[in-house]
């Protein structure tokens, strides 16, 4: 049986999990890290770097390396307009359409960026498998998770990134949900809890009751555009400030850009661990690399005072969300961390003051939403029935009404799946068609919501304008997507609805992205021998230079090693160094292979020099 | 329809034929999830009889075990059919539950099932009995009146004092509408259990009808006195 695994799909940071005999695990890679960095690199000839391999992109190739993806699923192009000039890679997109992000001289859509990284998850997933002895070590189907406030277009965007990277979505559920999966199978406890999940790009909380096995959240809310990005953002806005005239944000290179970006997500990291840090940006490329450029100390407290704005955005959330479920902070017995952003001491009090009592903080609030996902995917294809998620729709549905306001026909926190009907008629004689524009929000007026997409009802029976009794049945599904129904009451006809989703994808588009992904797989295969390839050659590297420092090699290269041998090992290491950055993986395999070939006598008289070195001395019983 | 009747309502199964008593989720030859019929409705759907009083720990109690029942999360390597039932069985529950949950929201559904025309959100003043007009009528006048002292520069605190006077005497009948409510609640509960006639029961459920679109334009005016204090 294949094998179905559970997706933190995150705005920093993806992790995939899965139940196996001794519980949830997080996968890790082969160096044990279980993070894999949201970032998508296009190298020359099309090759897709993703993960680590990207993030060092960031510096070296800025216009082609994309993060924070997350941002932009399920969005329009006039809905990133202002939040572009933040991202040193180009968005773009025709108006009114889906947004779309350049690297090289190639487009994508978010779904397709997110599925390069769900691909190396399942990658990654498979290969840990394959270890583990597993005959069927396929990864066909997994359960994603999303923000809670995530809406339709967001959702949908969410699955088919999925398809794309040849996953069956089990399920999309909601990340704060999930935590709590992974919390109650840890606890075991029966009441109320909140979770607080502050993560890189998006805040949400969630309200839940948890008894019988059941954990049904009464009430979420949530800003799809507040995290630790914010916070980073602020911080590079200083910095810039600080270089100076023609160094502000839209002045700097984008290189230089993300070199202060990563300098103050270090130094905010370090904020969590002690009083206080320096920020130190370095020259990231050209002949000065490595040169400072701005150093400047910073303290806990300025670093709060700089922060606390978007700190206390999470606040209105948590208190909306609370008098919606109608409790108390006093009724909550835990509040749980989860996210990143949840390390900053600042958070922790925050959420402290609002609960008024200390959060918990006894899960790793990194891995705990993967945890939760794999649990889920468990329950569905295990048959288990131990546990049970009920889950909320975060935003009202409706309808435009005339005059441009909003109608609502599902309710915020309705328990999903959900359902509501609205009855529609005709205003002209033998009118054979409706329109009818769907909106998700909690405003008045059409304008101020999300418009989710517009139908158009047909093969009405012609009839006197009025007559036409047609029923339109709006269904939230398990994943809090919708789908539309409709049929005419006197007739019994069902209507044809045609969907065009207002920031999505057709079916179709999705269709020719999981085609277009099997044509450039031999590239990314290619990626992924080219990663093999410069590790083989960095460890070569490493141990010869290692061979090279080593103090006893003056007294070995006069009484072992031929004259001019040493020579030629430089010579081979400088090669190799020399190809390093370059994709052409022939090249450095052979470098690799000249270096290993001219320092093999150096290795084994170094070894023999080691092994004399410790037997000198010992008697010989001893050995 | 009367509920005794419609508790005798059969639904059939779509994948042996079988019949099943309205108010069961599973087909009793098979197993199978039953298709949802089109008649039944959410106190049968839950197994309770069709009374205003119920056990809020109970119904969350049953909302939880139906949950387990048919979850689409449990449906997943069902059959098409079943899985959609499943969809539609677990909506139908939520929709059951969040209406059931709130005594007013639960009156106005007994009073849809039980035939009676829909309270108006947006009703005629009209209608309303002649000693509630009354109290309307001056109470739209004396803000009209504190508005027009705002305007005037009087103080927030005496315009707060006037609110405050304004406002005493609605929340006084919203009070008395409570107490009538859970009469009117209690009455028709002794009449479901006593198999009272059809005519005594419509009668209780008018009076009900009746009290709620009162109740509803009462909570507006309160509404209304709390935006203008708000506002002081």
């Amino acid at each position: 049986m294949s094998k179905v695994v559970g997706i933190d799909l995150g705005t920093t940071n993806s992790l995939v999990a899965y139940v196996g005999k001794d519980g949830p695990l997080v996968i890790r890679d082969g160096s044990g890290d279980g993070l894999l960095p949201s970032i998508v690199s296009l190298g020359a000839n099309d090759v897709v770097y993703v993960g680590r391999e990207a993030q060092r992109r960031l510096l070296t190739e800025p216009l082609r390396t994309v993060y924070s993806v997350k941002r932009f699923m399920g969005r329009g192009s006039d809905d990133v307009r202002d939040e572009a000039r933040l991202f040193p890679f180009r968005l773009r997109g025709e108006a009114g359409g889906v947004v779309r992000v350049g690297l090289g001289d190639r487009e994508f859509t978010p779904p397709e960026i997110s599925a390069f990284i769900l691909r190396e998850l399942k990658r990654r997933a498979e290969e840990h498998f394959q270890e583990q002895g597993e005959f069927d070590f396929e990864v066909d189907r997994a359960v994603i998770t999303v923000p809670a406030y995530f809406n339709d277009a967001q959702r949908t965007a969410t699955r088919d990134a999925g398809r794309i990277a040849g996953l069956e979505v089990l399920r999309i559920i909601n990340e704060p949900t999930a935590a709590s999966l992974a919390y109650g199978l840890d606890q075991r406890k029966t009441g109320t809890i909140a979770v607080y999940d502050f993560g890189g790009g998006t805040f949400d909380i969630s309200i839940l009751r948890v008894e019988d096995g059941v954990f049904q959240v009464l009430a979420t809310n949530g800003d799809t555009h507040l995290g630790g990005d914010d916070i980073d953002q602020l911080m590079v806005a200083l910095v810039t400030r600080e270089m100076g005239a023609g160094m502000g944000a839209a002045d700097a290179s984008p290189a230089r850009l993300q070199a202060i970006r990563q300098a103050v997500i270090q130094a905010k990291w370090d904020l969590s661990e002690r009083a206080d840090t320096e920020i130190r940006v370095t020259e990231p490329g050209g002949g000065d690399a490595g040169a400072p450029i701005f150093r400047r100390s910073l303290s806990r407290d300025e670093f709060e005072r700089i922060i606390r704005p978007v700190v206390e955005r999470t606040l209105g959330p948590c208190r909306l969300a609370m008098a919606d479920a109608g409790l108390e902070p006093a009724q909550i017995d835990e509040a749980v961390l989860v996210g990143g952003s949840t390390r900053i001491p600042l958070v922790r009090r925050s959420v402290q003051e609002l609960f008024g009592r200390p959060p918990h903080t006894g899960l790793n609030p990194d891995e705990v939403v993967a945890l939760g996902a794999a649990i889920q995917a468990h329950i569905m294809v295990s048959g288990s029935r131990d546990m049970l998620l009920l889950d909320v729709t975060p935003l009202s549905l409706g309808i435009e009404t005339m005059g441009g306001a909003m109608s609502k026909i599902i309710l915020r926190n309705s328990t999903i799946p959900a359902s509501g009907t609205e009855m529609f008629t005709t205003f002209v004689d033998n009118q054979t068609a409706v329109d009818i524009h769907v909106l998700q929000g909690e405003r008045e007026l059409v304008s101020d919501n999300r418009s989710l997409a517009r139908f158009k009802l047909r093969g009405i029976p012609p009839m006197p304008a009025g007559l036409p009794r047609i029923q339109v049945r709006f269904q939230i599904d398990a994943n809090g997507i919708l789908s539309v129904g409709a049929r005419e009451l006197r007739t019994a006809i069902e209507q044809t609805i045609e969907v065009k989703p207002s920031y999505g994808l057709t079916d179709e588009e999705v269709e020719r992205m999981l085609l277009e992904s099997f044509e450039h797989a031999e590239a990314d295969v290619e990626a992924r021998f080219l990663i093999e390839v410069r590790n083989e050659a960095e460890t070569v590297l490493r141990a010869t230079e290692k061979s090279l420092r080593n103090p006893d090699l003056a007294v070995a290269a006069t009484t072992d090693l031929a004259p001019g041998e040493l020579a030629a090992i430089e010579s081979a290491l400088a090669d190799l160094r020399s190809v390093m950055e370059s994709n052409n993986r022939a090249v450095i395999e052979q470098k690799t292979r000249v270096l290993n070939d001219v320092t093999r006598h150096l290795a084994e008289v170094m070894m023999n020099r080691g092994v004399r070195a410790a037997l000198t001395g010992r008697n010989v019983n001893g050995i | 329809m009367s509920s005794e009747a419609r508790t005798l309502t059969l639904q059939s199964c779509r994948h042996c034929g079988a019949g099943a008593p309205a108010q069961v989720h599973f087909c009793p030859q098979c197993d199978r999830i039953l298709t949802l019929a089109r008649h039944g409705d959410y106190f049968s759907f839950f197994g309770l009889p069709r009374k205003l009083t119920i056990d809020l720990a109970d119904l969350e109690q049953r909302f939880r075990a139906l949950s387990r029942q048919f979850h689409p999360d449990y449906f997943y390597n069902a059959s098409t059919p079943e899985r959609l039932a499943s969809l539609e069985r677990s909506s139908y529950l939520n929709d059951a539950f969040r209406v059931l949950k709130q005594p007013l929201d639960r009156a106005e559904y007994l009073l849809k099932v039980e035939g009676l025309p829909s309270v108006g959100r947006h009703q005629d003043a009209k209608e309303l009995p002649a000693g509630v007009l009354e109290e309307v009528f001056a109470l739209n006048e004396e803000l009209d009146d504190i508005r027009a002292a705002r305007e005037a520069g009087a103080t927030p605190d005496q315009l707060m004092a006037r609110l405050d006077a304004a406002r005493r005497p609605v929340e006084e009948r919203a009070a008395r509408q409570e107490a009538q409510l859970e009469a009117l609640f209690s009455r028709w509960d002794r009449q479901v259990d006593e198999k009272s006639s059809p005519d005594v029961r419509r009668a209780t459920l008018e009076s009900l009808r009746d009290l709620i679109q009162e109740r509803s334009y009462i909570a507006n005016l309160i509404a209304a006195v709390n935006r203008e204090r708000g506002e002081s």
